[in-house]
C-alpha cells in the first residue's frame, strides 16, 4: 500500500508573513520522517496542509497518494493525526470519544466499541478506575496517549504527530517514543513526526528534515549529518567571548574546523581526545584558562548550528529549560514561555 | 504516470476492504445530538438557570401586575397568568437558544471541532447535533414552565392542544433564534462573544407588547413593537391561552418565527462557509 508523503514546493502565506516558504521532501512507505525545528518555523503549518486542514499558497503534496487539496477526503481516511493542540471534549469519557470518532469513520457501533476496547489497551488506559473518568481530569501524559489512540481509530497507514510529545514529563515521553516505535515496526505505518526536541528527532526518525524559518535547511540520516560535522569535538568554555576568541587564535591549528559561539570554542576532528592534552599546554602558554572542558561527539544541536549559524536554544524557546534527561537541555518547553 | 496508476489502486483497495465506507447522514446527525444531549445533561448548571429564571418571570409578573390587569382595557375578564405566559416561554426559548452555540464553541475551544473535521463527517451534521439537542432540552424547559403555570391556575382557552402548540412554538422560536448565536460561535470561535451574541435577543423582548396589549402603548415604543416580529409571536401565544383558535394571529405569529429563521439561519450558514473555508 502507498504510504508516501510528497511535499513539493510548499508555501504557506498569511498575509504578508510566509510561514512555510517552499518546502519540498518525500518520505518513504514506512518511514518514520522527523521534521525537526524551532517554535515558529513552520512545523505545524506543514502538518495542516498535509491534512487537509489548510490550503497551500502555492505547491502540492499528496499523501499516500492522494492529493490534498483535490482528494482531502482520501486523505482524512488513510492519515491518522494528532494535533499539537490536544483535541478531547473535557466531559466526555474515552469510550465515547473513541466510539464516536469510529462511527464518523464509517464502522458500527459495535466495530466502533471494539476498536475503542482494543485501542484503549494499547495506550494503556483501560483500567477501570481511568475508563469512568472524563478526560477533563486525565493527566498531560493521559490526555497525549488517548488523543494518539483518537488518531489510530480508523487504522490510518500514515500518521501524523505534530510535537506529540510537548509539555510531558521524562516518563509519558518515553512511553510515546515507545507507541510510535512499535506502530512503524509491527504495522509499517509512514509517520511524519514534528518536534522541537532534537533527542527525540535522533531517538525516532530514520531520517530528518531540519526546519528553520520555512524552509528545509538540510535533511538525511542523523548519523549521517552528524558524521559529515566531521569527528568528535573539544568544547571550551570560557568566562568571557573575548577570551574565547584569543583561545581560537591559539589553537586554531590542532583542528580541523574550529567554532566560535559566544564564549563557548568548540574544536572539531577526528580522535580529538588525542589533542586535549596539547589544547592545554598551547592555552596555559597564552594564560587562557577555560572554566570547563567537554569532549563531545556531534549531536544534531551542533547539525543545526552548522546549517544555520546559530545554537538550537537560541531559536527553540525562552522560557526555562524545562527538559531533564536530553543530553544537554538544549530545548525548553513551548508553553513555559 | 505511475501517481496516477497507484492512487486507483489504492481507492479500489480501499474500497475492498470491506467495511462501509461513511456513516449514512441521518446516523452522524442522531450519533452528535446524543452526544450533544448526554454532554449538556452532565452540565446542568447551564440549563437549570433558563428554567428558574423563566418561572421566576411569571412569579414576578403576576404577583406585582396581575392585580392591575383588570384595569387594563382589552385584558379584563382575560387571565393575566395567560397574557404573560407566551413572554416566560419567550424567554425560556432565548436561554435555550443559547445551548447550542454554547457547545459548538465549547468544542471549537478545546480542539474537538478540528478533530470531527479530521473524520469524512458531513460538516452540517457536526452542527445539527448541538441545534437538535438544544431543542429537545427547549422542549423540556418550555414543558416545566407551563407546567408550572398550570399549578398556578392556568386554564388555557384552547385546551391539551393549545398547551401543545404554544410548546410547538417555543421549540420553533429557539431553533430559529439558535442561529444567531451558531453563526457567532462558528464566526468568532470565542465563548465570551457567543454569550455576547444572546444579549442581542434582549431588545427584541422587551421592545414588544411585554406586559401590556399592544395597544396600549404608544410612541416610539409602539413602532418599535409593531416592526418587531417577536410582538406577533407572543401575540399569537396569547391568543391561544386567552381567547381560542384565532387562525389570522397564530398564522402571523408562525410567519415570524420563520422570517427570524430564514435571517438567523442564513447568517449561520455564512459562518459555517466561513469556518470550514480551508485557509
Amino acid at each position: 500500500m502507498n504510504g508516501e508523503i510528497i511535499g513539493e514546493g510548499l508555501i504557506k502565506q498569511f498575509g504578508n508573513y510566509t510561514a512555510v516558504n517552499g518546502v519540498s521532501f518525500k518520505v518513504n512507505t514506512g518511514e518514520v520522517y522527523g521534521f525537526l525545528g524551532p517554535n515558529g518555523a513552520g512545523k505545524s503549518t506543514t502538518v495542516a496542509m498535509l491534512t487537509t486542514l489548510a490550503l497551500p499558497s502555492s505547491g502540492w503534496a499528496t499523501v499516500g497518494g492522494h492529493n490534498v487539496v483535490t482528494e482531502a477526503g482520501e486523505v482524512r481516511r488513510i492519515a491518522g493525526v494528532a494535533l499539537q493542540e490536544i483535541g478531547l471534549d473535557p466531559i466526555m469519557k474515552s469510550m465515547e470519544l473513541l466510539t464516536i470518532q469510529g462511527q464518523l469513520f464509517g464502522m458500527s457501533r459495535r466495530e466502533a466499541r471494539d476498536r475503542a476496547m482494543e485501542l484503549l489497551t494499547i495506550v494503556k488506559l483501560d483500567e477501570p478506575g481511568v475508563m469512568d473518568r472524563r478526560v477533563g481530569k486525565y493527566s498531560g501524559g493521559m490526555r497525549r496517549r488517548l488523543d494518539l489512540a483518537l488518531a489510530l481509530v480508523h487504522r490510518p497507514r500514515i500518521l501524523f504527530l505534530d510535537e506529540p510529545t510537548t509539555g510531558l514529563d521524562p516518563a509519558s515521553r518515553r512511553d510515546v517514543w515507545n507507541e510510535v516505535r512499535r506502530l512503524n515496526r509491527e504495522y509499517g505505518m509512514t509517520i511524519f513526526l514534528t518536534t522541537q526536541y532534537l533527542e527525540e528527532a535522533d531517538e525516532l526518525a530514520e531520517r530528518i528534515a531540519i526546519i528553520d524559518k520555512g524552509q528545509i535547511a538540510v535533511e538525511g540520516k542523523p548519523e549521517d549529518l552528524k558524521a559529515a560535522l566531521g569527528g568528535e569535538s573539544i568544547n571550551l568554555t570560557f568566562d568571557t567571548p573575548d577570551m574565547a576568541l584569543q583561545a581560537q587564535d591559539a589553537v586554531q591549528a590542532m583542528a580541523d574546523r574550529t567554532q566560535l559561539d559566544r564564549n563557548v570554542l568548540r574544536l572539531y576532528r577526528p580522535k580529538a581526545a588525542e589533542i586535549v592534552s596539547p589544547v592545554v599546554t598551547a592555552l596555559n602558554d597564552n594564560g587562557l584558562r577555560p572554566s570547563s572542558l567537554t569532549l563531545s561527539a556531534p549531536t544534531l544541536d551542533d547539525v543545526f548550528l552548522q546549517v544555520t549559524g546559530q545554537r538550537y536554544e537560541e531559536d527553540a524557546g525562552k522560557g526555562p529549560v524545562a527538559e531533564t534527561f536530553t543530553r544537554r537541555g538544549k530545548s525548553s518547553d513551548k508553553k513555559a514561555s | 504516470m505511475t501517481t496516477i496508476t497507484q492512487t486507483k489502486l489504492t481507492a479500489i483497495a480501499v474500497n475492498e476492504s470491506g467495511r462501509a465506507e461513511r456513516m449514512p447522514f441521518i446516523h452522524q446527525v442522531s450519533t452528535m445530538t446524543a452526544r450533544a444531549f448526554r454532554n449538556s445533561l452532565r452540565v446542568p448548571f447551564a440549563i437549570i438557570p433558563g428554567i428558574l429564571i423563566s418561572i421566576f418571570f411569571l412569579f414576578i409578573y403576576t404577583g406585582t401586575l396581575g392585580d392591575a390587569a383588570g384595569f387594563l382595557p382589552g385584558l379584563r375578564g382575560q387571565s393575566y397568568l395567560g397574557f404573560i405566559l407566551p413572554l416566560s416561554v419567550l424567554s425560556a426559548a432565548l436561554s435555550g437558544s443559547s445551548l447550542a452555540g454554547d457547545g459548538i464553541v465549547r468544542d471549537i475551544e478545546n480542539g474537538y471541532f478540528d478533530k470531527l473535521m479530521l473524520t469524512p463527517a458531513n460538516r452540517a451534521a457536526l452542527l445539527l447535533g448541538h441545534m437538535i439537542s438544544g431543542a429537545f432540552l427547549l422542549v423540556i424547559q418550555t414543558g416545566i414552565v407551563v407546567s408550572v403555570a398550570v399549578l398556578m391556575g392556568l386554564e388555557p382557552a384552547t385546551g391539551i392542544g393549545g398547551v401543545l402548540a404554544l410548546m410547538g412554538m417555543s421549540l420553533l422560536l429557539g431553533t430559529a433564534f439558535a442561529g444567531l448565536p451558531v453563526g457567532v460561535a462558528l464566526m468568532s470561535g470565542s465563548s465570551a462573544a457567543t454569550s455576547g451574541a444572546s444579549f442581542l435577543f434582549f431588545p427584541l423582548s422587551f421592545l414588544t407588547a411585554s406586559f401590556v396589549p399592544l395597544n396600549l402603548l404608544s410612541g416610539w415604543i409602539e413602532t418599535a413593537a409593531y416592526l418587531n416580529p417577536v410582538t406577533y409571536v407572543i401575540e399569537a401565544g396569547r391568543a391561544i391561552l386567552n381567547t381560542g383558535w384565532d387562525g389570522e394571529v397564530i398564522l402571523r405569529g408562525f410567519s415570524s418565527i420563520l422570517l427570524m429563521a430564514a435571517i438567523f439561519f442564513t447568517f449561520a450558514l455564512v459562518a459555517l462557509r466561513v469556518r470550514m473555508k480551508r485557509k
